[in-house]
């Protein structure tokens, strides 16, 4: 070939390179990569833009856009300074042009102060604090409206669902053992995230009926959140004559709690949150003492939350051989609700995307999300819930929604299975 | 040349550049660093490097007051962070609360740090070594317990968000930072080669002893403390603002045990070792992003082998190697040179003749 052959060939690969690159929509991942959240954000946003780019890419006005996604470690974990860092080296050096993901809310705070800098769309798919969004974007649109959150709920929602499953447990011990007023014991890591809901769980489980449980409460323990043993909390409340552990446990004292408890035979049976327990690898971490455990969750196997709920389980199990958590959900909605939004809004112009994703109502693997006027998740009957399960005969187990009554209407989802007591809490408790 | 010399006259200047600083290359470093500093907008306006090199100077500031306190003084601090993230706390507090710009609010955040340093210091009156070490980091932990204790007014667990940027732009801040950081840089350097710096020196090597010949080392060490802390404060506060967020990140075991890092990584008690390191590290392990699997293992890697090869700090193993003192007059000079500088006397004489019986 002579050089006018090589320079015409050269010039045809930089016309094609240029168009596939204006045709290509850079979106930045955002996580602590080297953690489960992280790599399931990832993971979550992979799969659903692979999907998107095999059915043809997102339309945008005339053009079809394909979606190529930039992984950006954050190492937030470790250092904030380390998480703004790469939100800001994402946007500038890596030129994408939308961000999702976050995990821990103080470095997502500063990874959403860089991006609105830039005037970048952030979505938010793994952290919970209630602070992110309200008093930001409510009270300063203009610089923090590109900021959204797609999962988990808003910490105080959380809080509100994991005491709805408080009250199914109450109501088990109530109905099966034949105790009128049960023994409610408070379990809550020493952190801050926790104390509001110390403080209105204690309240809401005294209270009387209907407003409150009619329960009686034995007292509050507060372990560190990495306490690598609690089997003396454990053991006083035992002594405190408990039939139900209410969890507030994020951290890793999550496992030691399920290995001492189940180790122990508390008769108490445990529900609240309990993040370590929401993972497939809870048996196996806890030597298979963690049986019977209960905790908030956002996806359970064979549990059909929407259409879109075990199409995606599948889908993601069949491809990374893992049981998705919450982050993956989020990233995987994340994707397709920007891409509609895009869609809806014809161009790129991030103000008119912003309008777009404010008039989301998506469809999504974890239920139906709409976004309030902070730009947060709504919760409730009809959007997203939750789910509370319970790891029964070796594997996760959804017990909740089901038959849930609220303002008139019924919410229930197909796969939900009765709550089980564990037979020792019978075993000692029946009369 | 005619005429005396005056102090800031051209030629002076000319023949203090050539005779003070081009002479060794320490010094050329040192200049070619601060030229690097101030010129680099003109060659790269680039938001994310203008970044990394903001971060660093705050860092590099941060890392020489623990130098001032612990390098000079041996009192060694794991709970530097306190004063970093006070002063953060507290100029985040007053400029929401007040309405005041960080002009003003972050040196009222370093005077209280300073104030908190002089607290942070009397336990030291009393314990040493290991055991002030292991005090200095309840500190922080305490701090860290307060903000949780009251939500409402220290924003919890998320911080405090929102606050005033320093300056309008990016470049605006990076000028703003590298600033106050060289001008800071240079009363520390000054105060680590004064009188009380040589007495600094003197009460880590034995304190016993500088009492004895009357001097007030209570005093001495609480000064310390302040000066350090007042600059810790300043770099905590910038941090803040730059940030923009003011949270208990701040004052996380991590954050007090980064400026030992890089302290020991450039070489302790001198200042700008510290510097040397912050400006070594923190771009690098901006650099590994590249390799994000491999990233804290390349650089845990990168700090083993410097500390195998060079125990002194990457500072003084390197200056050993570019510059020599003079045996007689004790000046530093080039390691090119033959002769002193200053006193002309041979640097490299030869090997003595063994002389067999």
């Amino acid at each position: 070939m002579g050089r006018i052959g090589t320079a015409v060939l050269w010039a045809v690969a930089l016309l094609l390179g240029s168009g596939v690159s204006a045709q290509t929509l850079r979106i930045g991942v955002v996580g602590p990569m080297a953690f489960v959240q992280g790599e399931h954000t990832w993971y979550g946003a992979t799969l659903a833009a692979e999907e998107i780019n095999r059915a043809g890419g997102v339309q945008i006005g005339n053009q079809r856009y394909r979606i190529e996604l930039i992984r950006v470690d954050t190492n937030e974990m470790t250092s904030v300074t380390d998480a703004a860092t790469a939100v800001e080296r994402a946007i500038t050096a890596q030129r994408v042009d939308f961000l999702m993901g976050g995990f821990r809310s103080e470095a997502v705070l500063a990874m959403t102060e860089v991006a609105a800098d830039y005037r970048k769309i952030f979505i938010i798919t793994g952290a919970g604090l209630d602070g992110l969004l309200a008093g930001r974007v409510d009270r300063n649109y203009e610089r923090f409206k590109y900021l959204f959150r797609v999962s988990p709920n808003k910490s105080s929602d959380l809080a509100r669902t994991s005491l709805l499953l408080a009250a199914e447990v109450v109501q088990a011990v109530r109905q099966q053992l034949g105790i009128p007023r049960p023994r409610v014991a408070i379990l809550a890591e020493r952190a801050a995230w926790a104390d509001p809901l110390v403080e209105t769980a204690g309240r809401l489980f005294a209270a009387p009926p209907p407003q409150g449980y009619g329960a009686e409460v034995v007292g509050t323990w507060r372990p560190s959140a990495t306490a690598t043993d609690v089997t003396p909390e454990l053991t006083a409340i035992q002594r405190a004559g408990a039939q139900v552990i209410f969890t507030v446990l994020s951290g890793p004292v999550g496992v030691p709690f399920g290995r001492d408890w189940g180790r122990l035979r508390i008769p108490a049976a445990p529900v609240g949150i309990n993040v370590e327990a929401q993972q497939e690898t809870w048996l196996r971490a806890t030597d298979n003492l963690g049986t019977y455990v209960a905790t908030l969750n956002s996806l359970a196997p064979g549990v059909a939350i929407t259409p879109r709920t075990i199409p995606f389980i599948s889908n993601f199990q069949a491809r990374f051989r893992q049981f998705p958590i919450y982050t993956a959900s989020g990233a995987y909605g994340a994707l397709y609700i920007l891409a509609e939004a895009l869609t809806r809004a014809g161009t790129t112009n991030v103000d008119a995307v912003v309008r777009a994703l404010e008039a989301t109502d998506y469809t999504g693997a974890t239920g139906r999300i709409v976004f309030d006027r902070t730009h947060d998740v709504t919760w409730g009957p009809g959007y997203t819930t939750g789910l509370g399960v319970q790891w029964v005969g070796g594997r996760m187990q959804a017990f909740w929604p089901r038959n849930w009554q609220v303002e008139g209407r019924v919410v229930s989802y197909a796969g939900v299975r009765p709550y089980e007591l564990p037979p020792w809490v019978v075993e000692a408790w029946r009369r | 040349m005619t005429g005396p010399l005056r102090v800031w006259s051209l030629p002076w200047a000319l023949l203090y550049l050539r005779h003070e600083v081009l002479a060794l290359p320490g010094r050329t470093l040192a200049l070619l660093f601060v030229l690097f500093l101030l010129l680099f907008p003109l060659f790269s306006q680039d938001p994310y490097w203008l970044r990394v090199l903001t971060l660093t100077a705050i860092f590099a500031l941060y890392a020489a007051s623990w130098d001032l306190l612990s390098g000079y003084t041996g009192q060694v601090s794991l709970g530097h962070a306190f004063f970093f993230g006070l002063s953060g706390y507290t100029s985040a507090i007053l400029g929401r609360e007040t309405g005041l710009s960080p002009a003003l609010t972050i040196p009222l955040g370093a005077l209280l740090a300073t104030l908190a340093g002089v607290l942070v210091g009397l336990p030291s009156l009393r314990v040493r070594g290991p055991y002030l070490s292991l005090v200095t980091l309840a500190f922080p932990i305490i701090a860290t317990g307060l903000i949780f204790l009251f939500p409402r007014f220290t924003g919890g667990e998320l911080g405090l968000s929102g606050l005033p940027r320093l300056g309008q732009s990016r470049l605006e801040e990076y000028y703003l930072v590298v600033v106050i950081f060289l001008i800071s840089l240079l009363i520390l350097w000054k105060l680590a080669g004064s009188r009380i710096g040589l007495l600094f020196h003197a009460v880590r090597e034995d304190e016993a002893a500088v009492r004895m010949v009357g001097v007030n080392t209570v005093r001495l060490k609480l000064l310390a403390f302040a000066v350090s802390a007042l600059f810790a404060g300043i770099a905590g506060g910038l941090y803040a603002h730059y940030l923009r967020v003011a949270g208990p990140d701040s004052l996380s075991l991590f954050n007090s045990i980064q400026p030992v890092i890089w302290s020991v990584f450039g070489g302790i008690a001198t200042i700008y070792g510290p510097v040397a390191g912050t400006f070594l590290l923190f771009p690098i392990l901006e650099i590994l992003r590249v390799t994000e699997e491999l990233r804290m293992l390349a650089f845990a890697l990168l700090i083993l082998l410097v500390m195998r090869f060079l125990p002194q700090g990457v500072v003084r193993g390197v200056l050993d190697r570019l510059e020599e003192v003079c045996p007689r007059c004790k000046v530093r000079n080039a390691f090119t040179r033959r002769h002193c500088r200053a006193c002309g006397v041979e640097l490299h004489l030869p090997a003595a003749k063994e002389v067999k019986p």
